[in-house]
C-alpha cells in the first residue's frame, strides 16, 4: 500500500516524512526564544490555541543557520502526546510512496546525518531522505544540557 | 471498528461509576469499623455498602470484566448475608472487604490504563468465601426500638425489624392496619391478594401476619407497612377505618449517628464533568480575554486619533467585567472540595498504620474550603509523602511511646483550611519522636541546625532521600525535596516546619487555591517580554538611587554576577534576569521584581516594566521547553506566545547550581 508523504527541503537535499504523522504546515512569523534550551529550539509558536516548541531542523543537522524566509514553513507533526513544529526553508509538496521504494540508509549516511535520516527512497528521478522525527524532536540531549548546567 | 469504539465508551463510563461506587464504599466501610469501635452496628452503611457490590458487579457483568465479577460477588454474598442479620460485620470482615475494594480499585486502574487485567486473586476470593457464616446475627434479646404487640413482634425476622426500624429512622410511617376478610367481602372481590396489591401501590409492605381474630371466630391478616402514605390512605386500602390502623412508634432513640446523612443531602444535584471539558471552556475563555485586550487597544487607538469612543469605551468596560464574571464561575466550576481531596486520607492512613504495626489515631480538621482541581492533583501527593513519612519514621511503636510516657496510640493530626481569601493551610501534625537534628546534620554532613527554618533547609537537601531510606530508625527526609518542589517551586506557596524532640513535628503547607487565569506583571528584560504572576511578587523597586553592592564573583559556576541591594538594611541578592537567562544586554536595568523564596528576598533586575494584565498561563509541557524558572507562556493579544516566568523556582534552581 502506498502512502501519503510530506516532503520539505533543508539547504540542497529533499526530506519526507509521513504525511499521518503531520497535522498541519504554517507560514514562520518568528517565535518566542526559551532560554536554556539547546540553540536547535527555536522557540514557542501558537498553534491553534496550543503552544508548541519549533526545532529549526537546519541547526539540528549541523547547518548552518539560515534567516527565515518567506518561503519558510513550519511542519507541526505529532507525535504521541507531543507537538512539535519543525522549521524548514521550504515544503511545498505531498508524495505517494510505494514501500518498496524505500532502502534503509546505508551506514555511512546513517553517520554522517547522526541517525537523523533512516532511509533513502528512489523515486521520479530524485532523491529523498525519510527522517527521524522521533530522533530529530528527541530531548535526551536537551536534558543531558540541563544536568551540565546544574552540576 | 464502530463495535469497539462503542465497548470503549461503555468502559469509560463503567470506570467512572465504578470509581464512584468504591469511594462510596470505602467510606461506608470505614464508618461500619468506626461505629464498631464504639460496639455499635452501622445497619445504613452496611445496606448502602451492599447496593454499591451490587451494582458494580452488575456494572462489571455487562462490559464483562471477570476479576471484578468476581470479587464483588464474593463482597455482595458477604454484604448481604450482614444485612440480614441486621447489618452487623465482625470487625475482621472489614479488613477482608477493604482488601476486596482495593482489588477492585486497582483492576479499574489497570482498565483505565489499558494494562492487562489479573484474574481475581484466589486468595482473596477464598477469604471473602468464608465471611457469610461469620456475619454475627443480632441478639434477638436486644432491646427493642419500636412498640408492638409481642405476638405479631415474635413473627418478624431480623431484617423485617431491621426494616421498620430503618423506615422510622427515615422518618416515615409505619402502620399496623388489619383486614378481616369475609364471604361478603370476597363476593365484591375484595381478598387478601387485592389488598396486598393496593397497599403495595402506596406502601412498602413488611410482613402480612395471619392472626386469630378475638372478638369474633375467623382469621384476620396484620399488615405492616412503611410508607409516607397517611393513615386514611392506608385504611382504605385495607377497607377498614382509621381508628383501626395502629402506628408502630419508636421506643428508644436511633442507634448511634447517621454519619453520611449531611454528606448525602449535599451531594444532590451534583454532576460529574472530566476536567478536561472545563479546560476547554478555559481556554476558549482565553481566546476572549485576548480578543477583549485587543478591542481595548484598538479603542484607545481610536482615541489617540482624536474619535469619540465613549460609548464604545463603555462597551469594552462592561465587556471586560462579564468576563470577569465569567472566568470567576469557570473557575468556580474547577473548584473541588478540600474534603473531597483528602477522602481518602483515613484510608491510607489506617493502611500505613497495619504495615507499620503502630497504633495510629486520625484526627482530621476539614474546612469547607474548595480548591482548583490543578493545584488539588499537585498537593495530594505532597500531603501522601508527610504522612507516610508520619507513621514511618515520627511515630514510635507503642512500646516506645509506653516507655517515654505517652499514649500508646499515635496521634496524626491533619488539617486544611482556607488561610487569607487566596490560600489553602493544610498541616500534618504527630505526636511522635521529633527531628533528631544531630542525626540528620550527621548524615546529611552539614552543622546541626539551630533553627526550625535551618532544619528545613537541611532535610530538603536532595540528596538526604536515599540516605535515610537505609536508616530508618529515625528521622525523615524522605521525598522532602520533592514536597518543597511542589509546593514553593510549582504552586508558588510555602513550607514550613516545626519539630520538638520527644513532642513531635508539625509540617505546615500554603499553597495558592487556583492556579489557572492569573494576574501578571509584564516586563521587557533583554529585549524580550515577559510575564510574572502578581501573586509571586513581594515588591517592584526602582533601583534608580538604590544602594547596591557588587563585586567580580569568579568562582560562580553559573557565570551570573550577584550583586547586594541594600533593601531598608536586608541584603537582598540582586540578579540580573537577562544574565541569568544569558540574553543580549539590553538598556540599564532600571527595575526590580522581588520575590520570596522560602522566607528569603530574591531581586531580578529588569529593563522595565509595562504593566499589568490578566493571562492565561499555559504549561510548557513539551520537555524540549520544560525548564527550571518557567511555569509557562501565555498570548497577551499579540499572537505569540510570552514567556511567564516562575522568578521563585528560578531562584532555587540557581540555589542547587551555586551549591
Amino acid at each position: 500500500m502506498s502512502a501519503l508523504y510530506v516532503a520539505f527541503r533543508v539547504s540542497d537535499a529533499e526530506y519526507v516524512l509521513p504525511a499521518a504523522q503531520v497535522t498541519q504546515m504554517e507560514s514562520f512569523n518568528g517565535a518566542t526564544p526559551v532560554p536554556g534550551v539547546p540553540p536547535w529550539v527555536t522557540g514557542l509558536i501558537h498553534v491553534r490555541g496550543q503552544v508548541i516548541p519549533v526545532v529549526d531542523v537546519r541547526l539540528r543537522f549541523g547547518l548552518p543557520h539560515l534567516t527565515p524566509l518567506l518561503e519558510s514553513r513550519v511542519v507541526v507533526v505529532q507525535h504521541g502526546t507531543r507537538s512539535v513544529g519543525l522549521l524548514v526553508d521550504t515544503a511545498r509538496e505531498v508524495l505517494k510512496l510505494a514501500p518498496d521504494a524505500f532502502v534503509p540508509a546505508p551506514e555511512l549516511v546513517v553517520r554522517t546525518t547522526r541517525g537523523f535520516v533512516k532511509a533513502v527512497i528512489q523515486a521520479q528521478n530524485r532523491l529523498l531522505l525519510l527522517i527521524d522525527v522521533e530522533r530529530i524532536i528527541g530531548w535526551e540531549d536537551v536534558h543531558g544540557n540541563q544536568r551540565q548546567e546544574r552540576v | 471498528m464502530p463495535a469497539s469504539f462503542d465497548a470503549r465508551e461503555f468502559l469509560a463510563g463503567f470506570l467512572v461509576e465504578a470509581a464512584e461506587h468504591l469511594v462510596s464504599a470505602n467510606q461506608n466501610l470505614l464508618a461500619v469499623e468506626a461505629m464498631l469501635q464504639k460496639g455499635q452496628p452501622h445497619p445504613r452503611a452496611v445496606r448502602d455498602l451492599y447496593r454499591s457490590l451490587h451494582t458494580i458487579k452488575g456494572l462489571a457483568s455487562m462490559v464483562g470484566i471477570e476479576p471484578i465479577v468476581d470479587i464483588s460477588h464474593a463482597m455482595e454474598a458477604v454484604l448481604r448475608a450482614a444485612d440480614r442479620g441486621g447489618g452487623r460485620l465482625a470487625p475482621g470482615m472489614v479488613d477482608v472487604l477493604l482488601k476486596g475494594t482495593r482489588a477492585i480499585e486497582e483492576a479499574v486502574g489497570a482498565l483505565e490504563h489499558g494494562r492487562p487485567l489479573a484474574p481475581a486473586p484466589a486468595t482473596l476470593l477464598d477469604a471473602l468465601a468464608l465471611l457469610p457464616a461469620q456475619a454475627p446475627q443480632a441478639a434477638p434479646s436486644s432491646e427493642e426500638t419500636f412498640t408492638l404487640d409481642p405476638a405479631l413482634r415474635s413473627k418478624l425476622g431480623l431484617a423485617d425489624k431491621e426494616q421498620i426500624t430503618q423506615g422510622l429512622l427515615a422518618g416515615r410511617h409505619v402502620w399496623r392496619a388489619d383486614f378481616v376478610p369475609s364471604p361478603q367481602r370476597a363476593a365484591e372481590g375484595i381478598t387478601i391478594t387485592t389488598v396486598r396489591e393496593a397497599v403495595g401501590r402506596i406502601a412498602e409492605i413488611v410482613k402480612v401476619i395471619p392472626i386469630q381474630r378475638q372478638s369474633a371466630p375467623g382469621i384476620a391478616f396484620a399488615l405492616l407497612v412503611v410508607t409516607d402514605a397517611d393513615v386514611m390512605a392506608i385504611a382504605q386500602a385495607v377497607h377498614a377505618d382509621a381508628e383501626q390502623v395502629v402506628p408502630v412508634v419508636q421506643t428508644a432513640p436511633p442507634p448511634g449517628p447517621e454519619p453520611l446523612g449531611a454528606a448525602e443531602v449535599e451531594r444532590v444535584g451534583t454532576i460529574r464533568v472530566e476536567v478536561t471539558r472545563l479546560d476547554d471552556a478555559l481556554d476558549k475563555l482565553s481566546a476572549l480575554v485576548v480578543t477583549r485586550y485587543r478591542l481595548e487597544r484598538a479603542t484607545a487607538d481610536l482615541a489617540a486619533r482624536g474619535a469619540d469612543v465613549r460609548a464604545l469605551a463603555f462597551v469594552v468596560q462592561e465587556n471586560g467585567r462579564q468576563l470577569r464574571h465569567l472566568r470567576a464561575a469557570i473557575t468556580r466550576a474547577r473548584m473541588i472540595s478540600v474534603a473531597d481531596m483528602l477522602q481518602r486520607v483515613p484510608l491510607l492512613v489506617r493502611g500505613l498504620a497495619q504495615q507499620t504495626h503502630k497504633q495510629v489515631t486520625l484526627d482530621l480538621q476539614v474546612g469547607r474550603a474548595e480548591l482548583d482541581k490543578g493545584v488539588a492533583d499537585r498537593i495530594f501527593p505532597a500531603v501522601v509523602h508527610l504522612l507516610r513519612n508520619a507513621v514511618d519514621h515520627a511515630l514510635e511503636s507503642a512500646a516506645e511511646r509506653t516507655a517515654a510516657g505517652k499514649p500508646e496510640a499515635g496521634v496524626l493530626r491533619v488539617s486544611a483550611h482556607e488561610h487569607g481569601t487566596s490560600q489553602l493551610e493544610l498541616r500534618v501534625t504527630d505526636d511522635g519522636r521529633g527531628i533528631d537534628r544531630d542525626k540528620v546534620a550527621t548524615r546529611a554532613g552539614r552543622p546541626v541546625p539551630h533553627s526550625d527554618e535551618a532544619l528545613l533547609e537541611l532535610i530538603c537537601l536532595p540528596g538526604l532521600s536515599t540516605m535515610d531510606t537505609t536508616t530508618t530508625t529515625s528521622g525523615r527526609g524522605m521525598g522532602m525535596d520533592i514536597i518543597r518542589r511542589i509546593t514553593v517551586d510549582q504552586l508558588g506557596g510555602e513550607l514550613s516546619v516545626k519539630s520538638v524532640a520527644g513532642a513531635g513535628t508539625t509540617f505546615t503547607l500554603r499553597v495558592p487555591l487556583t492556579v489557572t487565569i492569573i494576574d501578571a506583571f509584564l516586563f521587557m528584560s533583554g529585549n524580550q517580554r515577559f510575564a510574572v504572576p502578581v501573586a509571586s511578587v513581594e515588591e517592584i523597586v526602582d533601583l534608580e538611587g538604590a544602594r547596591i553592592a557588587s563585586w567580580p564573583r569568579p568562582g560562580s559556576s553559573t557565570g551570573v554576577q550577584t550583586r547586594i541591594l541594600d533593601r531598608g538594611g536586608t541584603a537582598v541578592p540582586l540578579l540580573a534576569l537577562q544574565s541569568v537567562f544569558r540574553l543580549p544586554p539590553d538598556g540599564a536595568g532600571r527595575r526590580a521584581i522581588l520575590v520570596r523564596r522560602n522566607g528569603e528576598l530574591i531581586a531580578y533586575e529588569v529593563d522595565r516594566m509595562l504593566g499589568q494584565q490578566e493571562v492565561v498561563v499555559r504549561p510548557l509541557e513539551d520537555p524540549l521547553v520544560r525548564r527550571a524558572g518557567l511555569s509557562g507562556a501565555t498570548d497577551i493579544g499579540d499572537g505569540k506566545p510570552t514567556l511567564v516566568v516562575d522568578l521563585i523556582g528560578l531562584g532555587g534552581s540557581l540555589l542547587e547550581a551555586e551549591a
